[in-house]
């Protein structure tokens, strides 16, 4: 918790009282051009500066490394943060920054006109951007690797299991060196795992200055360093907070305020041009609250009307990032308080779906509720979010099929943030409302990706399942994120003991069909069988000790009949005899 | 948020560790880095629970044997799990170098780390009824009782050397002798 001295509390309102005047005015201009819907570019160029300086901030990083590797004859590991020239001229960079972004501040919106936006911009910064789109999604978090692991526990149907033509023992002993494979998917599980990872905040490459990423990297290094983390502290607590703060604030009200304005008018084409108006405006002051920088890819597909819009879930600010660019109807549990009035604040202006809570369990009623929604041509189409729940942003997780069983036209986006500059996953178990609204708002900047897909319908021959699978699946590789199929409310509960009981018939499956391959080795072709199934499983296991004990691996069938004799001593009595000429006759 | 505890591996320890465990500076950290999440309470020890809350551990049917054997090798305490333990246990699993000279040390080590998944009173035999219980957790409820009963007597028979009716670690050892330990029960571990 940051409790500041006395002295620290005088000079930070100090620095925020001299801070004012340049920050109602970059507050006006900002509303300005939000309500215009124009831009200055600002913001693109502050996000590259810090680009700059934090792979700048890496070089220097590893060229120090070496240094005091070669100094103390260690091995390097991670990569240690230190870089003397460097700091002078970051801080001169931040110096200009700051002057850049009291003139004026915006973000890269051009009006809506157009596919790609930003075309202004220099070559330099549209290469770079391109770059680092590509790099973007290929980090799925996952360059952390610390084993290569070697066995997975497959989660649907696949039968195709390779059945080894290795001869098995017995069955019990083939159990064992089963039940070891199972040790090794177990301990790696432990070592390494694709749900653990999902749920917490994605792993940087390299430090971007802010504490709460830190812990992997050491952190007292040089004084150097400590002097310009504190000027980016100060930076981002004493002069973006408060410009954000108040940003938020006016958003808020601006929704509060439009919303009931346009509310006064009946439903009709004036009232949604106005709804659209009104909407976009505040969204676009919202998000500069945080100083989300958003790019927009592939806007030929954008959903229009009718129909239903699914993305990927991150964070809570998902809605409001989608919301800047096309207007949306929500879905989702009334809740009471502050989030309560805005909900009826957009009810007012258009028609959103709220349920409550006990109307959430009737899976029926919110199904009736989407499907009336949808199949009015003149409702926004609606925003879901399949996953339930938000996920750190570096794979996908299962589909809900809900969404996917109504049978309307379905809108895939997929959504990357960049989370060098702040990131935004929102684990709600570990941090509350609060923490998370103050993080976001004094992380550098929210960088996110936005990738309209072409529309998707479900086939005639597929059932929802299959279909949310397909459309998750896009989204993943349009996104650059790993498509798992675990469910995302593992972060919350225990596996369900089905899962494992499936686990079981998996294996139990396995086990009957290599050992009865035994059997078939053992079995002459002619032979029909006679018995039934109590008896074919004795015979199974009376057929196995033909090439059982460790010993008669490589022995050949004559000793393997001969041994079988000597060893038929079973100790339950069969009530079946096993014809002997059967087992002479054994395989090659 | 991820590494959300502030405790910090101190050098010396890193190096205590590489020298017992052979593994290098670099996976130690990871581990360590591993370590600290799935200790969501920040304690700086595991639980049981802190491990079976891998959704993949869960899933196995052996996953609460592998937690015990886990923790039965860890040490002592038998309830938690320092990071120093947690790694020792891991060491089990390194590949077997086949050019140093405890090659059957480490294969014996790792047929240990079997040995007690079966063997569920610890008493260093494993039994029929113990042998039972395990493979009913493998196969659940898709065998029936009686079948379940002749392979484990026909597993037990065939190793019994000394035909006490159980089996012992060198039993085992024996009777896992052409069974591909080192392989099976290796995981790659990347540099």
């Amino acid at each position: 918790r940051m409790v500041p001295s006395p002295l620290a509390e005088h000079a930070i309102l100090l620095a925020s009282t001299f801070l004012f005047p340049p920050v109602a005015f970059v507050v006006v201009i900002v509303i300005l051009l939000a309500t215009l819907g124009k831009s200055l570019g600002l913001r693109e160029r502050y996000v590259a500066t810090l680009i700059y300086i934090f792979e700048w901030g890496a070089g220097q990083i590893k060229t120090t490394a070496k240094l005091k590797r070669k100094e103390s004859l260690m091995p390097l590991d991670v990569p240690i943060i230190d870089s003397d020239e460097e700091e002078e001229e970051e801080e001169e960079e931040v110096d200009e920054d700051e002057n850049e972004r009291r003139t004026a501040r915006s973000d890269g919106y051009e009006s809506s006109s157009g596919l790609s936006r930003r075309r202004r911009n220099s070559a330099n910064s549209v290469s770079s951007r391109a770059s680092s789109v590509c790099s973007l999604r290929r980090r799925h978090g996952s360059g952390n690797n610390i084993i290569m692991r070697d066995t997975q526990l497959i989660l649907d149907d696949e039968d195709d299991l390779p059945i080894e033509t290795m001869h098995v023992n017995s069955r019990g002993w083939a159990v064992i060196g089963d039940s070891v494979d199972f040790i090794k998917n177990g301990i790696e599980a432990i070592i390494e795992d694709e749900v653990t990872s999902r749920f917490e905040a994605e792993q940087l490459m390299t430090w971007n200055m802010l504490t709460r990423t830190s812990t992997r990297f050491f952190q007292f290094v040089n004084w150097k360093l400590t002097v310009l983390y504190m000027a980016g502290f100060v930076f981002r607590y004493a002069f973006l907070l408060p410009m954000r703060i108040t940003l938020f604030v006016i958003g808020l009200v601006f929704m509060l305020v439009s919303t009931a304005v346009v509310g006064i008018f009946p439903d009709g084409a004036l009232k949604k041009t106005l709804n659209h108006k009104a909407m976009l405006t505040c969204h676009r002051i919202l998000s500069r609250s945080i100083s989300a920088v958003v790019y927009f890819h592939d806007e030929q597909y954008k959903a229009s009307n009718c129909g239903i819009a699914v993305a990927n879930h991150t964070s809570p600010m998902d809605v409001m990032v989608l919301s800047t660019d096309n207007v949306y109807a929500l879905i989702g549990q009334s809740h009471g308080g502050l989030l309560g009035l805005m909900q009826r604040a957009l009810s007012r202006a258009s028609s959103h779906i709220w349920f409550e809570r006990s109307e959430a369990k009737d899976r029926l009623a919110v199904s009736n509720k989407l499907k009336d929604h949808v199949s009015d041509p003149e409702k926004l189409p609606i925003l879901i979010f399949p996953e339930g729940t938000c996920i750190n942003n570096t794979s996908v997780m299962m589909f809900k099929k809900g969404s996917f069983e109504i049978g309307s036209t379905i809108y895939p986006i997929a959504m990357k943030y960049d989370s060098r500059f702040g990131d935004p996953f929102w684990n709600s178990s570990e941090q509350s409302w609060g923490e998370y609204i103050l993080r976001m708002m004094t992380s550098w900047a929210i960088i996110c990706h936005v990738w309209y897909l072409p529309p998707m319908t479900k086939l005639e021959n597929e059932d929802a399942v299959d279909f949310a699978n397909r459309v998750k699946k896009v989204i993943a590789a349009r996104g650059g994120l790993v498509d798992l199929e675990w469910d995302g409310m593992l972060k919350r509960c225990k596996v369900p003991p089905k899962m494992v009981a499936k686990q079981q018939e998996k294996y139990a499956n396995r086990l009957s069909r290599y050992t009865s391959t035994c059997e078939h080795l053992t079995r002459t072709p002619g032979s029909a069988p006679t018995l039934n199934d109590e008896a074919e499983d004795d015979e199974g296991i009376a057929a196995s000790p033909t090439i059982s004990g460790y010993n008669s691996l490589e022995e050949l069938p004559e000793d393997v009949a001969i041994t079988d004799e000597e060893d038929n001593v079973p100790p339950v009595p069969r009530s079946r005899s096993r014809p002997v000429s059967r087992v002479v006759e054994a395989p090659n | 948020m991820g590494n959300s505890s502030s405790l910090m591996l101190r050098d010396e320890e890193i190096e205590q560790i590489s020298g017992e465990t052979e593994f290098n500076r670099n996976q130690i950290v990871r581990l360590y880095s591993r370590f600290l999440s799935l200790d969501k309470k920040g304690q700086g020890f595991l639980e049981r629970e802190d491990l079976m809350n891998v959704p993949e551990l869960a899933v196995n049917p052996l996953g609460d044997r592998i937690v015990d054997a886990f923790f039965t090798l860890a040490g002592k305490d038998d309830k938690h799990l320092n990071f120093r333990q947690f790694v020792q246990v891991l060491a089990y699993f390194q590949p077997i170098d086949k050019t140093k000279r405890n090659e059957n040390n480490d294969r014996s080590k790792k047929l240990k780390f079997a040995f007690m998944m079966y063997d569920l009173n610890r008493n260093g035999y494993i039994t029929r009824e113990e042998f039972k219980v395990i493979l009913n957790s493998m196969v659940g409820a898709n065998i029936t009782a009686d079948q379940l009963d002749k392979i484990a007597d026909r597993t037990i028979e065939e190793a019994d050397a000394d035909q006490d009716g159980k089996i012992s670690f060198e039993e085992f050892c024996k009777a896992m002798e052409k069974t591909d330990i080192e392989d099976k029960m290796s995981i790659r571990f990347l540099n």
